[in-house]
C-alpha cells in the first residue's frame, strides 16, 4: 500500500505542472470518435455490448495526461449540451470509462434511446475542439 | 485451450474453470495461514472462528479480488490464491499483512491473529476447487518458514518484481525445504524500506528533545544554584519534564459538543427507531480508551527516557456518531439498480458525522500517507478522491489512531441515510428545497467546491450531508442490482470490483440523487471532482 502511495505521489507531483490547466486541451483535427456497435437506428433485443471506436487518438486512464489521448464517456439520452468550462457530469446519463474501457454492457429499458460518445481529458474536461461521436438512436425491444 | 485459460484468469467473475481436462498454467501462488491457530482455538474456539471468518470476508477476499487474483481454496486457518501477475500477488500479500498489523494494534498479544504468507511462481494444475503442483508446495513451504506478519517470496518471484515494487528485500539465502529436492532461494519482503528509518528518526527526535529538556533543566539548576539554596533548585529541576507531557497527547476538536444536533431523535420510525435513541454519542467508548492509555505511556517514556516507546501523534479524528444498528428495509422500486427491496440487519457501528474534510485529508497528505494535498476551503468536504485514495486515508487514520477505521458498507450507508425512515427522502416523500446540497435545490450557487460540511439540517441520526454534497465511496464492489446481496450489513466484496459503489449524489446532481436509496458506481482508481467519502468503525 505504501509503495502504491509513493508511486501515486510521484505520479501526481510529476503531472501537477503539466496538468494544472486541463481545460480545453488541444485535440488533433482528424480525431474521430464513433460507435463500432451498435449502428444508428439499430433495433436490439435486451442487453447489448456497446463498443467504442477512436481514430488518430489514444485511450488512456483518467488522470493520465498524455498528449492526444483521453478516456471515453457515454451519454445516454442526454439533451442538454455539455459545458466546456465544467468537467463532464457524472450521473446515470453520463457514464464514465476512466479505466480506459472501450466497451460496455448496456441494459436499457425498452423504447428509443440516444447514445453519444464524448472523449474527456485527464480531468474529465472536453477537448478543444470537442471530440464527440455522432448521436445515434437505438430501439430497444 | 486459450479460452479456458482466459476463463480462469478472470478472477473477478469467479467462474469455476471448465470441468474435464485440467488446465495447466503458470501462476503466482500465494499461500497464507495463521500462526498459532491451534493455540488461538484453544483459548477461544468460537471467538477465534468468528474473527477468522470475518478477516477472510473483510480482508482476504477483497484484497485478492482487488489485485486480480483468485481465491482457490480456504483451509480452516489459511488460504491459497493464484494471480496472473507476481507484482499483484506480492502487493496483495503486503496489503493483507499491513491491514492485519493495523487490526492487531488494538489487541493484546495473545489475541492477535497473525498471518504467515509465502509467494511462489510456478506451474500449477487447476481444478474447480483446488490447485496442485510443485509450485503450490513451495509456496506453502515458504509460508511455513515465514515469521508471523511477514511475506516470504521465492527467487522466481523476486526476479520478476525486484525493479517493479519499491520494497526492501532481504535475501535469506538458499533454503532446503521439506520434500522438495532443490533448495529454494528465499527473500523476505520489507514492505516499507522507509519504515525502518522512520522509527529510527522518531527515536532520534525523542532522544533529541529529551536531551534538550535535560539540558534546559541542567541549565536552570545551575542558574538556581548560583542564586538560591541547593535544596530549592533540585525541586524545581524535577518539575518540567512532567509538564511537558500533556502536549504530546492527542488533541481533539473542541467543537465536538457544539456541533451535536439538538433534537435528533424525534422524527424516527419504528423498526430501526431504536438506533435513534442513541443518536450522537460523539466519542464512542473504544475511542476514549485510546487517549488516556497512550498518555501515560508517553509520560513514562519521557521520564525514563526509554526510546522504544513512540509518542502518539496528534491526529484530527473525524467526529463519529455511534449508531445502534438494527433491521431496515434497503432499496426501492424507483430504479432498476435499487431492486429488489430487501431486509438487512446492520450491526452497531460508528459513522463520521460529516464527509471527511479538506483539513482532515490534508493531515494524511502531510504525513505522506495520502497521495495528494487537497485544495479549497478547509472545512469543505474533500473531493477528487478515488476509492483507492479513500482506502489510503482510512489505513493512515487507523495506524495513526490505533483504531480500525474503514469505509462504511453500502448497507450501513443506507441504514444511516434512512435514519429509521422508509420515505423517499428522510424528511418525507416530497423533495423540500433547502434540505440538501444538490443542483437546483438550494439558493447557494453551485461552485467548484461543495459548501462547508454541516450547512444543511442533519438527519434523525444526527448525520449531515447523507444525500447531496459530495458523492461518497463505500466499501462494496458494484453490482447492478441487489440480487444475491448480503443481508448482514457487511460489504459485498465479490463481483465487479473494478468499480465500487458511490452513494449520496453530489452538489452537481439533481434531487433524485439525494434519495437514500440512490446508488451509482465509479472506477476504483479514477478521481472525479465530486467524489468524497465518510469513515466508519465497528465498536
Amino acid at each position: 500500500m505504501r509503495i502504491v502511495r509513493l508511486i501515486l505521489l510521484a505520479a501526481t507531483l510529476a503531472s501537477l505542472s503539466s496538468a494544472a490547466h486541463a481545460q480545453g486541451r488541444p485535440a488533433p483535427k482528424d480525431a474521430l470518435l464513433y460507435f463500432i456497435w451498435p449502428q444508428n437506428g439499430a433495433t436490439i433485443k435486451g442487453g447489448f455490448w456497446c463498443r467504442f471506436g477512436l481514430r488518430n487518438m489514444g485511450v488512456t486512464h483518467a488522470g493520465d495526461d498524455f498528449q492526444n489521448s483521453g478516456h471515453h464517456h457515454l451519454l445516454l439520452d442526454v439533451t442538454e449540451p455539455l459545458d466546456p468550462k465544467e468537467p463532464i457530469p457524472q450521473d446515470k446519463n453520463h457514464l464514465h470509462f476512466g479505466a480506459g474501457q472501450t466497451e460496455t454492457r448496456l441494459e436499457l429499458p425498452p423504447g428509443k434511446h440516444t447514445l453519444q460518445l464524448v472523449l474527456g481529458d485527464a480531468k474529465h474536461y472536453l477537448f478543444d475542439p470537442p471530440i464527440m461521436s455522432e448521436k445515434i438512436t437505438v430501439n430497444i425491444r | 485451450m486459450r479460452e479456458k485459460v482466459r476463463d480462469i484468469n478472470s478472477g473477478r467473475t469467479g467462474n469455476a474453470p471448465p470441468r474435464g481436462q485440467s488446465p495447466r498454467r503458470l501462476a503466482a501462488i500465494v499461500a497464507g495461514d495463521i500462526a498459532g491457530y491451534s493455540r488461538l482455538m484453544e483459548v477461544d474456539e468460537e471467538g477465534t472462528h468468528e474473527r477468522v471468518k470475518r478477516i477472510q470476508r473483510d480482508l482476504i477476499d477483497p484484497s485478492i479480488a482487488e489485485h486480480q487474483g483468485r481465491l482457490v481454496k480456504t483451509t480452516g486457518d489459511g488460504f491459497f490464491a493464484i494471480f496472473d501477475s507476481p507484482v499483484e500477488a506480492v502487493r496483495c500479500g503486503i496489503v493483507i499483512q499491513q491491514n492485519m498489523f493495523a487490526r492487531n494494534a488494538l489487541l493484546e498479544k495473545e489475541q492477535r491473529i497473525e498471518f504467515r504468507i509465502g509467494v511462489n511462481l510456478g506451474d500449477v494444475i487447476i481444478e474447480a476447487d483446488d490447485i496442485y503442483g510443485d509450485g503450490v508446495n513451495v509456496a506453502s513451504r515458504l509460508e511455513s518458514i515465514a515469521e508471523p506478519g511477514e511475506v516470504y517470496i521465492s527467487g522466481g518471484i523476486y526476479e520478476q518484481i525486484k525493479h517493479k515494487l519499491v520494497c526492501g528485500y532481504e535475501s535469506l539465502g538458499d533454503r532446503k525445504v521439506k520434500n522438495i529436492t532443490d533448495p529454494v532461494r528465499v527473500y523476505r519482503v520489507l514492505p516499507d524500506p522507509a519504515a525502518l528509518n522512520k522509527t529510527r528518526r522518531r527515536e532520534t527526535i525523542l532522544i533529541f528533545s529529551l536531551s534538550a529538556i535535560l539540558l534546559l533543566i541542567a541549565g536552570a539548576a545551575l542558574w538556581s544554584l548560583l542564586l538560591q539554596p541547593y535544596e530549592k533548585a533540585r525541586e524545581r529541576a524535577l518539575v518540567p519534564p512532567a509538564q511537558q507531557v500533556p502536549a504530546t497527547s492527542p488533541q481533539y476538536p473542541v467543537e465536538k459538543q457544539a456541533a451535536q444536533p439538538s433534537q435528533p431523535a424525534t422524527t424516527v420510525g419504528q423498526s430501526a427507531g431504536t438506533a435513534a435513541t442513541h443518536p450522537a454519542t460523539p466519542r464512542a467508548a473504544p475511542q476514549d480508551q485510546g487517549a488516556p492509555a497512550a498518555a501515560p505511556a508517553t509520560k513514562q517514556a519521557a521520564l525514563q527516557g526509554a526510546p522504544s516507546a513512540q509518542p502518539t501523534p496528534a491526529v484530527r479524528e473525524p467526529d463519529m456518531n455511534l449508531l445502534r444498528g438494527g433491521t431496515f428495509t434497503m432499496g426501492s422500486n424507483e430504479d432498476i439498480t435499487e431492486k429488489p427491496v430487501h431486509q438487512v440487519t446492520v450491526k452497531p457501528f460508528a459513522l463520521s458525522r460529516y464527509p471527511v474534510s479538506v483539513r482532515e485529508w490534508n493531515e494524511c497528505a502531510a504525513a505522506k500517507a495520502c497521495a495528494f494535498a487537497a485544495t479549497g476551503k478547509d472545512d469543505a468536504p474533500v473531493t477528487n478522491v478515488s476509492w483507492t485514495d479513500a482506502k489510503q486515508y482510512v489505513a493512515w487514520l487507523s495506524t495513526a489512531t490505533h483504531k480500525t477505521y474503514r469505509l462504511p458498507s453500502e448497507a450501513e450507508w443506507e441504514y444511516a441515510a434512512r435514519a429509521g425512515t422508509q420515505s423517499r427522502f428522510w424528511w418525507g416523500d416530497e423533495f423540500q428545497p433547502g434540505m440538501a446540497n444538490c443542483r437546483n435545490c438550494t439558493d447557494i450557487a453551485a461552485a467548484e467546491q461543495p459548501v462547508k460540511a454541516g450547512s444543511f439540517k442533519p438527519n434523525p441520526f444526527g448525520l449531515y450531508d447523507m444525500g447531496g454534497g459530495v458523492d461518497q465511496w463505500v466499501e462494496d464492489c458494484w453490482h447492478k442490482s441487489y440480487h444475491g446481496a448480503p443481508v448482514d450489513g457487511s460489504a459485498w466484496a465479490e463481483g465487479d470490483c473494478a468499480s465500487h459503489v458511490i452513494r449520496s449524489g453530489s452538489w452537481k446532481n439533481d434531487q433524485r440523487y439525494v434519495r437514500p436509496a440512490n446508488r451509482d458506481s465509479y472506477d476504483i482508481n479514477v478521481r472525479y471532482p465530486t467524489h468524497g467519502f465518510r469513515v466508519a468503525f465497528s465498536p
